[in-house]
C-alpha cells in the first residue's frame, strides 16, 4: 500500500509519524492472537490534526485504525489490509473537571487510572473501570464498551457517556449528545459509537459523568468446594436483590495460576467468589454483606473474611486483579492465548456455563479458566494450550464453535465487553446475522469508502486462524 | 491459504543463541501492556516500540527470523534504564530485562555499534582519570587499549545500565548519554530552569526514578494538582551532579531536595556518592553566605510516596518560613 508519509509529517511533525519497522512490527499487535503490519503510524495531537489525517485517507481510500493502548482482546486493532495506525495516546489531557455538574471532559488518549488520579483528591471516581484500567484509554473503552469489577452496580462506559466530538471518515466533526447529564433531543448517536470499535468515527473528545466515592466498601472472599456451588450462589446474591458493588468468580483453575505467578497462597479450593458492598451509611454497607455472606453459606460457602480496610481489600484482591496474565503460569508447557475470552450469559446460567465450559475443554484437550465479573452476567475465559503444536490450534477451533453455540443457546452473547474484533467475529456472525445487513448500512452511510477499522466486526474474515497471521511461532 | 499455512508463516532463524531460549517465555506474554505502565522510556517518546511489550514483540521478531534486526531495533533494546518496574509489574512473570540483556549480547556479537541510553565517551575530554572507573558497579567502564596501543576509557555495552552516575562523576564532562529522555546535562539544566522561571515553583525535587517515582505516580495526578514544587525525576539520586543543585539555586529556587534511596536499597550504589557530595555542597553554599538548609537529602523507601509528600509538604512550610535566597545571601555561583 502506497501511502504519502511526506504529508502526513506535514500534518503532525515528524517525530509523529513511522513507517519504520521497528514500529511497524510493534504496532502489528495487541492483547490478541493476531498480527498483521500496518503501513505507518501516525499520532495527532489536535483534533485539526485528526481532521486533516481523515481527509487524507479518505482521498486515498487509506484504512485508518484509531488505537489507543492496543489492550484489546481480539484483534480490534490489528490492521488486516495495512494502512494508518492513528495511535491516539498523545491526546490525552483531562480538559475539565466539573465536580459541580459531575461530570469530566477528556481527550481519548487519557488513561483510565490517571483519570482517577485526578478524580480522587476531589473525593469523585470514574467508576467503569476495566481489570486493563492502568493503561487503557477513554477512547479505547467507549469504542469496546468496557466494564469492570464494579459495573454490577455502577454500569459500564456506556451508561457514562453523554456528549462527545467525533471526528467521521471524510473529516467533518460533530457534536454528539449533550453537556448534561440528560437529553432527548434527537438521535443518541453517542450511544452508537460506544462499541463501534473504531468502526465509524475516531472519538477526540468525550464529556462523560463521574460519581462520588462511597464512604465505606467492604469486601468479602468465601470459598467453594464446587463451581457450580459458587455459581448458584452468584445468581441468588443477584436475583434476591443484593446490591453487591462487586461480585467475582475464580475458579481452581485460576486459583492454581495465580498462587503459582504471585506465591499468593490461597487455599486451592473449587472456586472462590469476592463480593464488595459499598456505601455512606456503614450500616447498609454491613447489612449488603451480611446478607450475601448468608447467601453464600447457604451454597455452602466457606472460610468467610471480610475487611473496610484499604491494603487489607487490596491484598484480598490482588489475586484476582491479576488473574489473565498469570494463566501463563498455570502449567509448564502451556502459554494462554486471548481466546474466547468473555461471553455474558443470564444471571440464572452462571454454574451451568461454568461447568460447560470445564468439559467443552476437557474434551477437546486444552485448559479453560473461568472467572470474571460474574455478577454482571461476565464470564472470562481463556483458552490454554500448547502454543508449538498445531493440533492445539485446531483443538481451539473446536472448542471455540461449541462453545459459542452453547452460549447463545442459552441465550447469552459472544462479547460481554471486550468486543467483536477479528477472534470472535465468526461466532458473533453465525449467531447475529439478523442484524448483520443493518450494522452495514450504517458503517456505510458514515463510511462509504470502508477506512475506518475495514474488515472488522460484520465484516471480518469467517475464519480467525486465518483471518491474520498467528502471533505465535507453531511447528 | 490453508489453516496450517498461515501458522507456518515464520522465516528461518537469525543467530540469536542467548535470547532463543526466551521463545516460550516470549509466548507466556500475554502483550496486556500493563509492564509499561511505568516505564521511563515510553514516558519519555510515547512510541510502543519503546515499550518493554514493544522490545520483547522485536525480540520475538528477530529469535523466529519473522524480522531482521535493523539498525533501529537495535537501537531501541538499548535503550533501557533497568528500572524494572516492568518485571514488578508483569503478573506472567516474564523475565523481561534478562531477556533484554541477553538480546543485547547477541545483537553487539553481530557487529552491531549501539547508542541507546548507555554512556558515551568523548575521547577528545577524557583524560583517563579512572574516576568513572571505580564509581561504576557494573564494572561497565575499563580502560582498554586500541589498534595503536593508544589507551582509551571504554564502555561495556551490555552491562551499563544507562544510571549516569559516571556522567555526574566526570570532571572533565567527557560522559554523555541519549537526549530525549530528561537524562543529560543540558537537558536537566533546562528542566531546572523551565521549573523555576516559567511554572514559578519555589523547591526543585530531583527524585529517583527507583524507588519513589513508581509510588508517586501512582498516588495522584501530577500535571493535575498545583504545587508549590516541581519534580524531576533522576535515574538514581547519585545523577544529581553538583552543578545541577547549584543551577536550581542561581536559577532563583527556593530549596533544592534530592531524593533517594535509602542506604543498602540503591541498585548502583549511588545514594553514598550523593550524600558525600551534598555535605560538601551544603559547605560550599554555606561559603558563599547561603543557608545549608537550602539543600536536603531525604531518604524513601520503594511505597513510601506518602512519606515523601509529607517530607515535601514541611520542606516547603519551612520554606515559606525563610523566604527566597535575598540578594546579599545569594551571589553569583560558579564565577
Ligand atoms: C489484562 C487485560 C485485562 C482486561 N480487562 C478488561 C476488563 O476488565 N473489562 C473490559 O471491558 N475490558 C478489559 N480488557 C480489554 C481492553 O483493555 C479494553 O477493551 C479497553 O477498553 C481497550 O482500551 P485500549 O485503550 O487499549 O484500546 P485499544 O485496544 O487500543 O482499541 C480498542 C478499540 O477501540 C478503538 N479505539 C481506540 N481509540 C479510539 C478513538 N479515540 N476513537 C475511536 N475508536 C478508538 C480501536 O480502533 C479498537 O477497535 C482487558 C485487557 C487486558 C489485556
Amino acid at each position: 500500500m502506497k501511502i504519502d508519509i511526506e504529508k502526513l509529517k506535514k500534518i503532525v511533525g515528524k517525530e509523529n509519524v513511522s513507517d519504520d519497522i521497528a514500529d511497524l512490527y510493534v504496532y502489528a499487535s495487541d492483547a490478541s492472537v493476531h498480527h498483521a503490519m500496518p503501513t505507518a503510524i501516525v499520532r495527532p495531537q489536535t483534533i485539526e490534526q485528526v481532521q486533516k489525517i481523515m481527509r487524507y485517507a479518505n482521498s486515498s481510500k487509506t484504512p485508518i485504525i484509531a488505537r489507543g493502548a492496543g489492550s484489546g482482546t481480539s484483534g480490534h486493532t490489528v490492521p488486516i489490509d495495512g494502512g494508518i495506525i492513528l495511535d491516539m495516546k498523545k491526546m490525552n489531557r483531562i480538559l475539565d473537571i466539573r465536580p459541580e455538574d459531575m461530570l469530566v471532559k477528556v481527550e481519548p488518549g487519557v488513561v483510565d487510572d490517571d483519570l482517577n488520579r485526578a478524580l480522587k483528591p476531589m473525593g469523585l471516581f470514574y467508576p467503569p473501570a476495566p481489570a486493563s484500567s492502568r493503561i487503557a484509554t477513554i477512547g479505547g473503552e467507549i469504542a469496546a464498551n468496557a466494564s469492570g469489577v464494579r459495573s454490577v452496580k455502577y454500569g459500564a462506559t456506556r451508561d457514562y457517556v453523554y456528549g462527545m466530538k467525533v471526528v467521521l471518515a471524510n473529516g467533518d466533526l460533530v457534536n454528539l449528545g449533550s453537556n448534561t447529564r440528560v437529553h432527548s433531543s434527537g438521535y443518541q448517536l453517542e450511544r452508537l459509537i460506544v462499541g463501534s470499535e473504531g468502526t465509524l468515527g475516531i472519538v477526540v473528545e468525550a464529556t462523560m459523568g463521574i460519581r462520588p466515592i462511597p464512604k465505606f466498601r467492604c469486601l468479602a472472599v468465601a470459598n467453594f468446594d464446587k463451581l457450580e456451588d459458587a455459581g448458584n450462589a452468584i445468581s441468588d446474591i443477584i436475583s434476591s436483590g443484593c446490591e453487591p458493588s462487586m461480585l467475582e468468580l475464580m475458579d481452581k483453575i485460576g486459583i492454581v495460576a495465580v498462587n503459582k505467578a504471585m506465591n499468593l497462597g490461597l487455599k486451592e479450593v473449587g472456586a472462590i467468589i469476592l463480593f464488595e458492598a459499598d456505601g455512606n451509611v456503614k450500616e447498609a454497607v454491613d447489612f449488603e454483606i451480611e446478607k450475601m455472606k448468608k447467601i453464600c453459606k447457604k451454597y455452602n460457602g466457606k472460610d468467610i473474611k471480610k475487611s473496610y480496610d484499604l491494603a487489607e481489600r487490596t491484598k484480598l484482591f490482588s489475586g484476582r486483579k491479576k488473574l489473565f496474565a498469570s494463566l501463563s503460569r498455570y502449567k509448564e508447557g502451556i502459554i494462554c492465548t486471548d481466546l474466547a475470552d468473555d461471553m455474558g450469559v443470564p444471571n440464572s446460567k452462571i454454574a451451568e456455563a461454568a461447568e460447560k465450559i470445564h468439559e467443552i475443554a476437557e474434551r477437546n484437550n486444552v485448559i479453560m479458566a473461568v472467572y470474571g465479573h460474574c455478577g454482571s452476567g461476565v464470564i472470562h475465559t481463556k483458552i490454554m494450550l500448547d502454543s508449538k503444536k498445531k493440533s492445539q490450534w485446531e483443538d481451539a477451533e473446536k472448542v471455540i464453535d461449541e462453545l459459542y453455540d452453547y452460549i447463545h443457546s442459552v441465550g447469552g452473547v459472544t462479547s460481554a465487553e471486550h468486543g467483536i474484533g477479528l477472534s470472535k467475529a465468526p461466532p458473533w456472525k453465525k449467531a447475529r446475522s439478523d442484524i448483520i445487513p443493518v450494522m452495514r448500512k450504517v458503517k456505510r452511510a458514515l463510511d462509504p469508502n470502508n477506512i475506518l477499522n475495514p474488515h472488522k466486526i460484520m465484516d471480518a474474515p469467517d475464519n480467525w486462524v486465518q483471518a491474520t497471521n498467528l502471533r505465535y511461532k507453531v511447528g | 491459504m490453508g489453516i496450517l499455512g498461515k501458522l507456518f508463516y515464520f522465516k528461518g532463524n537469525g543467530d540469536f543463541k542467548r535470547s532463543r531460549k526466551y521463545e516460550q517465555e516470549l509466548n507466556k506474554c500475554i502483550r496486556c501492556g500493563y509492564c509499561y505502565e511505568l516505564c521511563p522510556l515510553f514516558k519519555s517518546f510515547y512510541w510502543e516500540s519503546d515499550t518493554p511489550r514493544g522490545k520483547l514483540l522485536l525480540i520475538y521478531g528477530m529469535i523466529t527470523g519473522e524480522i531482521k534486526p535493523t539498525q533501529k531495533i537495535v537501537d531501541k533494546i538499548f535503550q533501557c534504564f533497568y528500572c524494572k518496574n516492568c518485571s514488578d509489574n508483569c503478573s506472567a512473570g516474564v523475565p523481561i530485562t534478562d531477556i533484554l540483556t541477553d538480546a543485547r549480547a547477541d545483537l553487539i556479537e553481530q557487529g552491531f555499534d549501539v547508542e541507546g541510553t548507555i554512556a558515551k565517551i568523548d575521547e577528545d575530554l577524557c583524560s583517563i582519570c579512572h574516576i568513572c572507573e571505580s564509581i561504576c558497579k557494573y564494572e561497565a567502564l575499563e580502560v582498554k587499549k586500541d589498534k595503536e596501543g593508544k589507551e582509551k576509557m571504554t564502555v561495556d555495552k551490555i552491562e551499563c545500565r544507562g544510571c549516569g552516575l559516571c556522567m555526574a562523576a566526570c570532571p572533565t564532562g567527557a560522559i554523555s548519554q541519549k537526549e530525549g529522555c530528561e537524562i543529560t546535562l543540558p537537558e536537566l539544566h533546562n528542566k531546572v530552569k523551565e521549573i523555576i522561571k516559567e511554572d514559578k515553583k519555589k523547591l526543585i525535587v530531583f527524585a529517583c526514578n527507583w524507588s519513589v517515582f513508581p509510588g508517586m505516580q501512582l498516588s495522584e495526578s501530577p500535571s493535575l494538582v498545583k504545587t508549590p514544587y516541581g519534580i524531576i525525576v533522576s535515574m538514581c539520586s547519585g545523577r544529581v551532579a553538583p552543578e545541577l543543585v547549584l543551577d536550581a539555586i542561581e536559577e532563583g529556587a527556593w530549596g533544592v531536595m534530592v531524593a533517594g534511596c535509602p542506604p543498602e536499597e540503591c541498585d548502583h550504589d549511588g545514594n553514598y556518592k550523593t550524600r558525600r557530595r551534598l555535605v560538601l555542597l551544603k559547605n560550599v553554599i554555606k561559603e558563599l553566605g547561603i543557608d545549608p538548609k537550602r539543600i536536603r537529602l531525604e531518604w524513601f523507601s520503594t511505597g513510601e510516596s506518602a512519606k515523601l509528600s509529607k517530607a515535601i509538604d514541611d520542606y516547603v512550610k519551612e520554606l515559606d518560613k525563610i523566604g527566597p535566597i535575598k540578594k546579599i545571601e545569594k551571589r553569583k555561583i560558579g564565577g
